[in-house]
């Protein structure tokens, strides 16, 4: 009998720790809530779409206009220019040089006139002279001749010598606006929002990052991104919020500009060297007043636009 | 009467032991074998589980969880763009290599998940916090990592070893659901998994949605198949989708299957010879019953109080020692081991029917008993 109540009793015990170790398992944990809200659709129904926030005037990407050795930078990022402020310096000694030399050739041509001048009066003087005299025995017609002849091609001398003075003078003025462009400035008033270079380095004509990124970040616009499948569901003049990457509370109203008639490969901002073409997308330009908190170009967004009605695009 | 039949089953000591050993082992057994199996499944959803999403999409022709079909990056706003969606997010998975300190190399499970929600992280830390994933070149690794990685003395909290040839150092230890191919989890952001992985033409692996208040999980799984043309699974059906899989291309069912079906008839034959042997043995009690007046209806009914209590008691003792089992053996996850009500339930009715089967053997016997048997020596 003892055997009997004691298979029983470790019956229930093996029932009760089944069940408790059962109990104790039974729910499947709740998801962890977000760190942060996920960007919110305020619309009934919608498109999404990637975006990413630029300067309306489209960025200027500074480039020399020759190749060359950078001497001086001007500016800083964040500087904010006036049209023609200088921006860098290219190496301009050489052009110095010879600026120099052409310089300097100026005044050796322009004693030369006064030379020939001094020259050509004192021939005109002898021939006055010859010519005074009546007499044909102390003065041959020939010597008349002659010191006309002179007088003649002193003259000619003389306009040749101011020639020579107003090309070495065009050649200077060569000289300081070849040199005048090793000087860059800005096309147009702006903020400098990158520099790729230092003095010293040397600027390349076709270099792949723009030396200078040259924007006017006080008025900035988003550029949409639409899966061409979504591209048909965009309506013109639609409303849209968009929300910066990791700050989901704030949302930025958006009003509609454009929409680009051309639609583009996908660039996939991966940071790679290589981008990746996977899609193709259309991009719809949207306008916003500047928020009260920070924001900046090339920053990254999401996108909601308003879509009308049912959506059921699809046969 | 029915105390009667109790005192016939427990006065027999040596014939209850039988019949409560076969009944008890083969209870163990169809538990222990089917609780593995299902631990196994479990192992080969935590991919799924792990996540612990409302909605997967992804291709619409995956099989199961670890098929890794990547999408465009411009699915994620595709899938934004389907009424009823609350949120969307990406996620990268994918099996890469990890190179340790020592030169060793190990298969890891990189998750990529979105760096400003983290939605997809697991829900229980052990240590550090999940948040400094945000910071440049960091990951979580799960306590599976930590073992195979080198152990807690080698890795902890500020340690660093590369993936792919990129520099990580470890910020928080998370407790993550062992996988099926049993390869540690590293967590990390979706933007870093996509820098330490290779080029690939696509490496969007799945998009992960949430319905909007309203709207169920099946019904928004519905609507995206019909929108975007992708292929969108809830998480349970994404879980049997990959379960099915198993199933249907490994031997892992079979095998299992075989088992439980060996339990079961092991037990019946233990049990049913044992009873027959014990009624046989009373058969001259049971006739002077019958002689007395009992009908066949009363003895079978006892036979059946006899089988069933049992058969009960059996039940108790092989869950029991099967519970233990999982407590001791696949403690701390060693072991793929998950009991389940339906499995207990399951097992219930079997061993019932073992009972039942083994018991009417027995009542056949007795209904052609002739109350003379008493008298025959």
């Amino acid at each position: 009998m003892v055997f009997r109540r004691l298979s029983v009793w470790l019956a229930l015990a093996g029932v009760l720790l089944t069940i408790a170790t059962l109990w104790g398992a039974r729910d499947k944990p709740a998801a962890p809530p977000p760190m942060e809200a996920p960007p919110h659709n305020p619309y009934s129904s919608t498109v999404a779409a990637a975006g990413i926030i630029e300067a309306v005037n489209e960025n200027v990407r500074i480039a020399p206009p020759v190749s060359g050795l950078v001497t001086k930078v001007h500016v800083t990022v964040d500087d904010h220019v006036e049209k023609d402020d200088l921006l860098f310096q290219i190496d301009d000694r050489e052009l110095r040089a010879q600026l120099q030399t052409k310089t300097d050739s100026l005044p050796s041509a322009a004693a030369r006139i006064a030379e020939l001048d001094i020259r050509l009066r004192d021939l005109r003087d002898q021939l006055r002279r010859l010519q005074s005299v009546k007499d044909q025995r102390a003065v041959s017609e020939d010597d008349v001749q002659r010191k006309w002849h002179e007088v003649e091609a002193a003259k000619r001398g003389l306009i040749r010598s101011r020639a020579d003075l107003r090309l070495a003078q065009t050649q200077r003025d060569e000289v300081q606006a070849i040199l005048d462009r090793l000087t860059v400035r800005a096309p147009r008033a702006g903020t400098i929002l990158q520099v790729n270079m230092r003095a010293g380095e040397y600027a390349m004509v076709n270099a792949n990052e723009p030396l200078i990124l040259l924007g006017d970040t006080e008025t900035l616009q988003v550029r949409a991104d639409i899966d061409e499948v979504n591209a048909p569901l965009v309506i013109p003049g639609s409303a849209a919020v968009a929300y910066l990457k990791g700050q989901t509370d704030q949302s930025i109203p958006l009003t509609f500009d454009r929409i680009e008639p051309y639609i583009v490969p996908k660039r996939s901002l991966t940071g790679d060297n290589k981008e990746r073409v996977d899609t193709r997308v259309l991009q719809v330009i949207y306008k916003f007043d500047k928020p009260n908190f920070p924001i900046y170009v090339g920053q990254q967004v999401d996108v909601f636009i308003e879509r009308e009605g049912n959506i059921d695009h699809r046969p | 009467m029915n105390f009667v039949a109790l005192k016939m089953l427990f006065g027999d000591r040596a014939k209850y032991m039988m019949l409560l050993a076969g009944l008890t082992f083969s209870t163990m057994l169809i538990v222990q074998q089917g609780s593995i199996f299902w631990g196994l499944m479990t192992w080969s959803q935590s991919g799924i589980t792990n996540i612990n999403a409302p909605v997967w999409v992804t291709d619409p022709n995956i099989n199961q969880v670890e098929e890794i079909k990547p999408l465009a990056d411009t699915a994620v706003n595709v899938v934004r763009s389907v009424p009823g969606v609350e949120w969307a997010v990406p996620l990268y998975k994918g099996v890469q290599r990890a190179r340790l300190r020592d030169g060793n190399y190990e298969q890891i499970a990189l998750v990529g998940i979105d760096s400003s929600t983290l939605i997809g992280r697991p829900h229980k830390m052990i240590e550090g916090r999940i948040e400094d994933l945000r910071a440049p070149d960091t990951v979580a690794i799960d306590q599976l990592a930590v073992k195979r990685l080198g152990g807690p003395d080698r890795m902890h909290l500020g340690t660093t070893f590369e993936i792919n040839d990129h520099l990580v150092k470890v910020v928080a230890i998370v407790h993550a659901q062992k996988s099926f191919q049993n390869f540690p989890f590293i967590y990390t952001t979706y933007e870093r998994a996509l820098g330490v992985t290779p080029q690939e033409r696509r490496k969007l692996s799945y998009v992960l949605a949430s319905p909007v208040e309203g709207v169920n999980p099946e019904e928004l799984a519905r609507r995206i198949r019909e929108h975007t043309g992708l292929g969108a699974y809830t998480e349970d059906q994404f879980g049997w989708k990959t379960v099915r899989w198993i199933l249907e291309n490994t031997g892992i069912g079979v095998n299992f299957g075989t088992t439980v079906v060996l339990g079961f008839v092991v037990g019946m034959a233990i049990a049913g010879q044992t009873f027959y042997l014990f009624t046989i043995e009373n058969l001259r009690q049971f006739g002077a019953l019958k002689a007395i007046g009992a009908s066949t209806g009363m003895l079978a009914r006892m036979i059946l109080l006899q089988s069933f209590t049992v058969g009960l008691i059996g039940y108790g003792l092989g869950i029991g020692l099967a519970t233990l089992f999982g407590l001791t053996a696949g403690s701390g996850g060693r072991l793929p081991f998950v009991e389940t009500w339906p499995l207990l339930v399951g097992v219930g009715g079997a061993l019932l029917m073992i009972c039942s089967l083994s018991s009417a053997i027995s009542i056949r016997k007795l209904a052609k008993l002739e109350p003379a048997v008493v008298f025959r020596g």
